[in-house]
């Protein structure tokens, strides 16, 4: 099982997905609420995987997701994400990112989503 | 799906954060300032609103914020433009959204019946665009001259054809096919796909679809990444060799980036920051009180302590004891500092206010707010919120003047609201001022008669203050008649109440032509006070500092009688004089006076000696005591003895 940072703005997303991940038995090193944070987590706490919202203050999701993949290329991010946002999610897919989740969260599509980029 | 109410809280907490957001981007985009960042602010907002009502099942609020954030998405790529009409919709939508978490904070699941004709208005607003601005697919035409990589060496490697399927209950399965197919390209070459690789990537496909890839590293891998996560792998064909005419057929790769997506703003407006910023601290009010509760016991107890170490006169422990005693302060000064809050969080909410009144009213308002970084304890800003919001009501409602009249009288046709926040030595004080009609002395003197609150020789007699207090009697309204938006049948009586129950005191200034300005002095904080330790026939009391004049020596002579009551003349001025025996007990002779005032009256009690001042916390009676008049609460000084606070209002 992987150790997990997870990004978003809202307290209530973070805690949402980080009792959906510990259930499927990750370990959550972190947290971060908008996208400098999260690459400052990421370097900090080299974590196997990051759940990173697209649409956050300050540096949204893709360039936080640019800016990780920048640092470590072989970062696994996973892309969290709502209906209609294919063009962003796309956008993120071909600046690395592994996968994407969908909300509302159903946990066994996270857990599989997860389980997937970590193993690849 | 998992535990609602565990996460009912924290959703309706930042629900309400982002509906703030929404409302005040809402009013900035009508101000004309920062469009862009207003607009992004709003998208994320009501994006955010939609993605927690829709992980929470509440549907009704999840498609309300989908709608406005289509709309925004149409404003936010320039489709659409923002129009009165729309921000007025967009508000009565953001009013819905507040009736929705106040339901959801009751422990109810609203309903789509109110909100379901808003999200029709909110679509037919989206639609009307559709038409006439069809979005081309995105780069399909962008990647045709991309050249081919690796065809060279290509030739030896084996070739397979994977046929894949994607669950139909994919959310997006555009996107799961090109997650595929660069995964796919990590290990290998893809030589094409059927449908064609754009068609996958637009999502334009039904049913299994077929890769064609050339890859070395064995059937495992390419089952393993076929088979992810909303994927199944029908097929998969053995090595063969790569035929002649493979390269023809190619796919092109990807093009790089396409700028279908507006640049990400980074910089945001500073106002933003701070409201995140304040956003971190998340504490539980409960859990806060709980811990002040404690925090007051430990005073109280520290009290107790060092009476005792003053019996004994033990030198260390006296020593440890100052140590503790520090710790408490500090303590005790942290504490008071957390529950403190930044005015803003009830300042917020009035821009919204005074648009409504004024556009009802057919007024201009130019409405300006200072000073919302002022902190107040938390416990005062529930009770503050209601008189403020009367107040500023009033102020647009009965002070302010048409643009007509207003011109008529030399005036700038928008008119000018300034509310203030500042900290002045031990209080706040919260000024509202509007440059509008003013309250003119001569209808408050004639309108006191009428409603019998004055006869008319006082009348005649009253000073210009004496007939602006008038305006706090109850019963008293000068507005002609009452409207919906400030006559609630609520008047200026019951905001006083409520500010002097918050320990604080209201003022208002008037000048006819000029203007209105409401003064509000409040104590930042409740909890503790400063009080006068006082004997009153042999019992303890304690009055708040802040309600004493002065103490003074007396003669027996002075004491006159004045019907029922008594009276004493101190220093040419008369003031009637309380024993407070049906309190305390019959008083043994005593020519120890204190002087009291609350709001500008005056009163003196008699006391047997004065003990002394002291910081106390003032504990309000148990709801088994009951309302008692006259004791606003007690407290615990060091002894532990149970001392009752005078409440000095309710006496004058």
């Amino acid at each position: 099982m992987g150790r997990i940072l997870i990004v978003d703005d809202t307290m209530f997303m973070r805690t949402l997905l980080k009792n959906i991940l510990f259930s499927g038995g990750h370990d959550i090193v972190g947290e971060a609420a908008d996208g400098a944070e999260a690459l400052a987590k990421y370097q900090e706490l080299k974590p196997d995987l990051v759940t990173m919202d697209v649409v956050m203050p300050k540096m949204n999701g893709i360039e936080a997701l640019k800016a990780i993949k920048a640092a470590d290329p072989a970062a696994k991010v996973v892309m969290c994400t709502a209906v209609g946002q294919e063009q962003m999610v796309k956008l993120a897919v071909k600046s690395g990112a592994r996968g994407y989740i969908v909300k509302p969260f159903q946990a066994p599509k996270v857990l599989e989503e997860v389980k997937s980029v970590l193993s690849a | 799906m998992f535990d609602e109410e565990g996460y009912r809280k924290l959703f309706v907490e930042e629900s309400r954060e982002n509906h703030e957001n929404i409302v005040n981007n809402l009013l900035a985009l009508e101000n004309g300032d920062d469009q862009q960042a207003a607009i992004d602010e709003i998208f994320r907002s009501a994006h955010t609103l939609k993605g927690m009502s829709a992980s929470m099942g509440f549907d009704a609020m999840e498609h309300l914020c989908h709608s406005m954030e289509d709309v925004f998405s149409l404003i936010r790529s320039g489709r659409r433009e923002v129009t009165a009409t729309l921000t007025d919709l967009l508000l009565t939508c953001t009013d819905a959204i507040e009736a929705m978490l106040d339901a959801i904070e009751a422990g109810e699941t609203p309903s789509g019946e109110q909100s379901a004709s808003l999200v029709q208005e909110l679509q037919a607003f989206a639609e009307e665009e559709e038409g006439s601005a069809q979005e081309t697919p995105p780069a399909a035409a962008a990647s045709a001259g991309v050249p081919p990589e690796q065809a060279e060496e290509a030739e030896e490697r084996p070739l397979y054809t994977l046929t894949v399927g994607v669950d139909p209950s994919s959310t997006m399965k555009d996107v799961r096919a090109m997650l595929l197919l660069q995964n796919l390209e990590e290990i290998g070459t893809i030589h094409s796909t059927t449908p064609s690789r754009e068609l996958l990537e637009d999502g334009k496909f039904d049913g299994p679809f077929e890769i064609l890839i050339e890859s070395e590293a064995g059937e495992d891998a390419l089952r393993t990444i076929a088979s992810g996560t909303e994927l199944s792998l029908l097929a998969l064909s053995t090595p063969q060799s790569l035929p002649a005419a493979s390269e023809e057929v190619r796919a092109p790769e990807p093009a790089p980036s396409e700028p279908q997506i507006p640049p990400p703003q980074v910089q945001r407006a500073a106002k933003t920051e701070k409201s995140r910023e304040i956003k971190n601290i998340r504490v539980d009010i409960q859990r806060l009180d709980r811990m002040m509760n404690l925090v007051e016991d430990l005073v109280i107890n520290r009290g107790r302590l060092e009476q005792i170490a003053k019996k004994h006169g033990i030198k260390e422990f006296d020593e440890a004891l100052s140590m503790v005693g520090r710790s408490v302060s500090d303590l005790q000064n942290l504490m008071m500092g957390i529950r403190m809050m930044p005015l803003e969080r009830i300042f917020n909410r009035l821009p919204r206010v005074v648009r409504d009144v004024a556009n009802h009213d057919g007024k201009e308002v130019e409405f300006s707010i200072e000073g919302g970084e002022t902190e107040l304890d938390r416990s005062m800003m529930d009770g503050l919120s209601d008189p403020l919001l009367h107040i500023i009501r009033n102020a647009v409602n009965h002070g302010i003047e048409t643009p007509e009249i207003r011109n008529a009288s030399g005036k700038s046709p928008k008119g000018s609201l300034r509310l203030t926040a500042r900290r002045d030595k031990d209080n706040v004080i919260i000024e509202i001022e509007d440059d509008g009609a003013g309250i003119d002395p001569e209808r408050l003197r004639k309108k006191g008669v009428e409603k019998g609150l004055m006869t008319p020789e006082a009348a005649a007699n009253a000073t210009k203050d004496e007939l602006v207090g008038l305006l706090f009697e109850p019963g008293f309204s000068t507005a002609e008649t009452i409207t919906d938006i400030s006559g609630r049948g609520v008047g200026l009586d019951v905001v006083k109440k409520t500010i002097e129950s918050l320990k604080g005191s209201i003022k208002v200034e008037t000048e006819v032509g000029r203007g209105t300005k409401f003064e509000l002095v409040l104590p930042p904080t409740m909890a503790i006070i400063d009080v006068m330790m006082v004997h009153i026939n042999g019992m303890r009391c304690a009055i708040p500092v802040s309600n004493v004049v002065e103490v003074a020596q007396t003669r027996l002579e002075a004491i006159h009688r004045i019907g029922n009551s008594e009276a004493i003349l101190l220093r040419d001025q008369t003031l009637p004089m309380h024993r407070l025996d049906d309190m305390f007990g019959r008083a043994e002779k005593s020519d120890t006076l204190v002087v009291l005032q609350n709001d500008g009256r005056r009163c003196c009690i008699v006391v047997d000696s004065v003990d002394g001042q002291q910081e106390v916390v003032v504990k309000p009676l148990s709801s088994i005591a009951g309302n008692c008049r006259g004791i606003s609460g007690i407290t615990i000084p060091g002894d532990g003895d149970v001392v009752p606070v005078l409440d000095v209002n309710t006496m004058i």
